[in-house]
């Protein structure tokens, strides 16, 4: 057989305006071993939904061993041996771990309706050959011992193997994997490079998404880089790290002078405060004993690499994410087991990532609905009836919400689900301003925008802050949140590893390594004593 | 593990014929009847996971089509109800093609949407069906030269059908097919992207479904001999829908056990009257809440927790 085993040709993918992938070409050889990497909203997982059939591209190509794949149903090109796992690969839980594998099996020992109704086919799941390969598969990722467990009890990193297992079931000889790393912890991150080596060795094509730049260092050895929608570099690694496109892609532009540090603020008492604290989902460990400040009237950003547990920080100070914390202050205030209502009655307000606006209100409406904690807790009879000083409160708020952005005033009356992205970023922003919160907490307010619309953004943020709020920021453009940050905190895998001011911290090697890994190898207590600039927070 | 119980239910239906009691008989003759149907929606709502609210439909379906294919071609009863049972597994195939589409409360609706119009037309079709007033004098089922006029010479038939349609629901639920049902309960997505075509899959259980059905509407047809819409309702979905809930959704033994649990409750119910639909509707409700895995089951914890809770205490 000559020629790639995949071959895409300039695929194009829009949703509605947004160009979620442009001319997105190229090939992948039998037996390669390629990572996928690119920032939050690159178009990475719709580029793996177009590999297996789930969006068809608008223009372009996929062609599989030789014939065109495009248009074919998810499970036609499942059987011609192309298949992908999800990001979020949950096991059949009420399938024992080996049915799970079988599930993968099934559609090449389909048996008729009469013959299964007769009882013909309990054979094939019991002892025949289903059976076999499905057990078979479990041992080539080490999970045959648990074959007859129920699947819910698994690890997150055996549920990742499990989901593995299951896409070898169906036969495949390309394995994609979406982001097969994504929340195991070092060891497990071990144990799964090398059951990806070894299945490389056997044969297998595969193309994987991970964000984790040591496990794809270590697997891959070419990597192809997607930023908006385009692939921006393809090649070894060492390449592809040194390359300024994918710097820039990953940790915003540097062209911007870089001036002395700000002056820290004298910080009394921080207004946020947590020691300790503890997030986890089901056996995954999203947050490990993460302490930090926030001082009043500061900035505080929040970066690192996806997945490093900086949403799940935001949800859990705001009470929306079950977590544990040895201590958790807010304005001298305990926070632990303050309901998230409470808390946004109290002052803490999130703009969530993604905005999640009531798209089918005005934006009056939207803006309004952000009072609602507030009046609340006042007492119910404030929900039903705006009082005198209620009413007062509202106008001058919102009046506040709209020399900030003149533009909302314009469109209060407009549909918040019509409005631009960077429109409804304002409407979120504002929505939490209307609370009249101490402490703002933004998660990621440039997602799927214009580099433009960030700028003015982070204006407002700045202005904000000068106007006496607290801002606490999770952005991926970390050259541009960094560079208005009073402080920042660097997360990598739950944890803090490194904090100092903004500007300083831009020029630290622990964050270009929490995005894109070492690029040297360092000896093991390389890392034992703390980031230089680190200082005591607040 | 589970051969003993066919021939226990055997040995159970073989002692209630031998007391002679005909209103016992006839009871069995009605839950063996209530079971096909159960059964049918148990595969698709329950192992498959798609909710229908429209099975009623494929019962009626089954009756009067088997009522009037014997009355129009003066065919057999044996032979209408096999025509009947075919149509309607062929338009129970096309209806999921129509249906599945839609998922969650969309489904529900589509196929309460289904289950009414077809209600609709039993009543106002009165040139076919009767209308309100209904299709009178059905045959009753001849078999081998025997009339099987009453409930005696009813029950095997019934229980025969019956027990073929557990036979092939389990061995069904136990072969790939029945996997890959499994799998599309818990996650359409997941088992798409690992090759199973899923809408082909509801598709041909809906049509197994379908044809469960109809062989107990034909079945029913020939037992009454008088067909009118009322028993063909959305009210009856609602209670088939019930034995499911009651039998644990995914689990055919439990079914038939939840199909006998609601005829006997229906006994009791009768006085209510029509307001026994609102018993059932409380009844969907607390056994939804309060036994989600089933009444068999839900008993089966509460026994286990309290053996453990005495032996606990007995060692103290």
């Amino acid at each position: 057989m000559s020629g790639p085993l995949l071959s895409i040709q300039a695929a194009s993918v829009q949703f509605g305006a947004f160009r979620a992938l442009t001319d997105v070409s190229f090939d992948v050889g039998a037996g390669e071993l390629v990572a996928l990497i690119g920032p939050n909203g690159a178009g990475k997982t719709t580029l793996l939904n177009v590999l297996s059939g789930e969006i068809i591209p608008q223009t372009g190509s996929v062609r599989f061993d030789g014939e065109t794949i495009t248009g074919e149903a998810p499970h036609d090109i499942v059987a011609r041996g192309l298949a992908r796992t999800f990001q979020a690969a949950e096991p059949f839980q009420r399938l024992s771990v080996r049915e799970n594998v079988m599930v993968g099996g099934v559609p090449r020992h389909r048996l008729g309706l009469l013959p299964s109704m007769i009882g013909r086919g309990a054979e094939l799941l019991s002892h025949g050959k289903l059976r076999r390969e499905a057990d078979a598969h479990l041992a080539a990722v080490g999970l045959y011992e648990l074959a007859d467990q129920s699947a819910s009890i698994l690890t997150a990193g055996q549920r990742r193997l499990l989901g593995i297992a299951r896409v070898l079931a169906s036969g495949a000889r390309m394995l994609v994997l979406d982001e097969p790393g994504a929340g195991l912890n070092d060891l497990e991150k071990r144990a799964l490079g090398d059951i990806i080596l070894s299945l490389s060795r056997a044969g297998k094509t595969i193309l994987f998404i991970d964000h984790d730049m040591p496990l794809v260092s270590r697997l891959a050895r070419r990597i192809l880089v997607l930023d908006q929608g385009r692939i921006i570099a393809d090649g070894e690694p060492a390449a592809v790290r040194r390359n300024p496109q994918v710097l820039e892609a990953y940790l915003g532009r540097r062209d911007t002078a870089p001036e002395a540090p700000k002056v820290i603020r004298a910080v009394a008492p921080p207004l946020l405060e947590i020691g300790s604290l503890d997030v986890n989902y089901g056996g995954l460990r999203a947050l490990d004993r993460v302490s930090l400040g926030v001082g009043r009237g500061e900035i505080v950003a929040l970066v690192g690499a996806n997945g490093a547990g900086k949403s799940s920080l935001l949800r859990a100070v705001a009470g929306v994410e079950p977590c544990t914390a040895d201590r958790m202050t807010f304005d001298q205030v305990d926070l632990r087991g303050v309901a998230a209502d409470r808390r946004v009655a109290g002052g803490i307000n999130l703009v969530p990532e993604g905005r999640a606006l009531f798209g089918s209100l005005t934006v009056l409406q939207n803006l309004a609905a952000g009072r609602y904690a507030l009046r609340r807790t006042r007492g119910f009879h404030h929900v039903i009836w705006r009082s005198a000083a209620e009413r007062h409160g509202f106008e001058q708020r919102l009046e506040t919400v709209y020399q900030l952005f003149p533009v909302l005033k314009e469109r209060a009356d407009q549909l918040a689900g019509t409005l631009s992205g960077g429109q409804q970023q304002m409407v979120a922003i504002g929505r939490a301003l209307m609370g009249e919160p101490k402490l703002l907490m933004l998660d990621e307010p440039s997602l799927g925008l214009a580099p433009q619309v960030l700028t003015e953004i982070l204006r407002c943020v700045e202005r904000l802050r000068n106007q006496g709020l607290t801002i606490l920021l999770v952005e991926q453009n970390v050259t541009a949140a960094l560079s208005i940050a009073d402080r920042g905190y660097v997360l990598a895998n739950g944890r803090v590893v490194a904090e100092g001011p903004g500007r300083t911290l831009l020029q630290d090697h622990h964050l270009s390594e929490a995005y894109l890994g070492s690029s040297e190898v360092e000896p093991d207590g390389a890392h034992a004593g703390r980031n230089a600039v680190a200082i005591n927070g607040g | 593990m589970t051969w003993w119980r066919i021939p226990a239910l055997i040995i159970a239906l073989l002692a209630c014929a031998a007391t002679g009691n005909g209103y016992l008989v006839s009871l069995l003759v009605v839950i063996g009847l209530q079971a096909l149907p159960a059964i049918g929606l148990a595969l698709i709502a329950g192992f498959t996971g798609q909710i229908s609210l429209g099975h009623a439909a494929f019962y009626g379906l089954g009756a009067y089509g088997a009522a009037l294919i014997g009355k129009w071609l003066g065919i057999p009863a044996w032979l209408d109800i096999l025509l009947s049972t075919a149509v309607v597994a062929l338009l129970a195939w096309a209806i999921g093609w129509l249906v599945f589409r839609l998922k969650g409360h969309y489904l529900a609706m589509a196929t309460l949407a289904f289950g009414i119009i077809v209600q609709i037309c039993f009543v106002e079709m009165h040139g076919v069906t009767g209308g309100p007033d209904g299709l009178t004098g059905i045959p009753p089922l001849r078999l081998f030269g025997f009339t099987l006029g009453n409930d005696f010479a009813m029950l095997p038939v019934v229980w025969l059908a019956t027990i073929a349609a557990i036979l092939g629901a389990q061995n069904l639920v136990a072969s790939p097919t029945g996997l890959a049902m499994r799998a599309i309960s818990e996650n359409e997505a997941t088992a798409r992207s690992l090759g199973n075509d899923v809408q082909s899959t509801k598709r041909l259980i809906m049509m197994v479904s379908g044809l469960f059905c109809a062989l107990g509407g034909g079945l029913y047809a020939h037992y009454i001999g008088y067909l009118s819409p009322g028993p063909f309702d959305v009210g009856f979905s609602i209670k088939l829908l019930l034995m499911v809930a009651i039998g644990g959704f995914a689990d055919v033994w439990g079914v038939l056990i939840g199909v006998i649990f609601i005829t006997l409750i229906g006994e009791l119910l009768k006085p209510l009257g029509a307001y026994d639909i609102v018993a059932y509707g409380a009844l969907l409700v607390v056994s939804v809440i309060y036994c989600p895995d089933g009444l068999p089951r839900g008993i089966a914890t509460l026994a286990s927790r309290a053996r453990r809770t005495g032996a606990a205490g007995s060692m103290r």
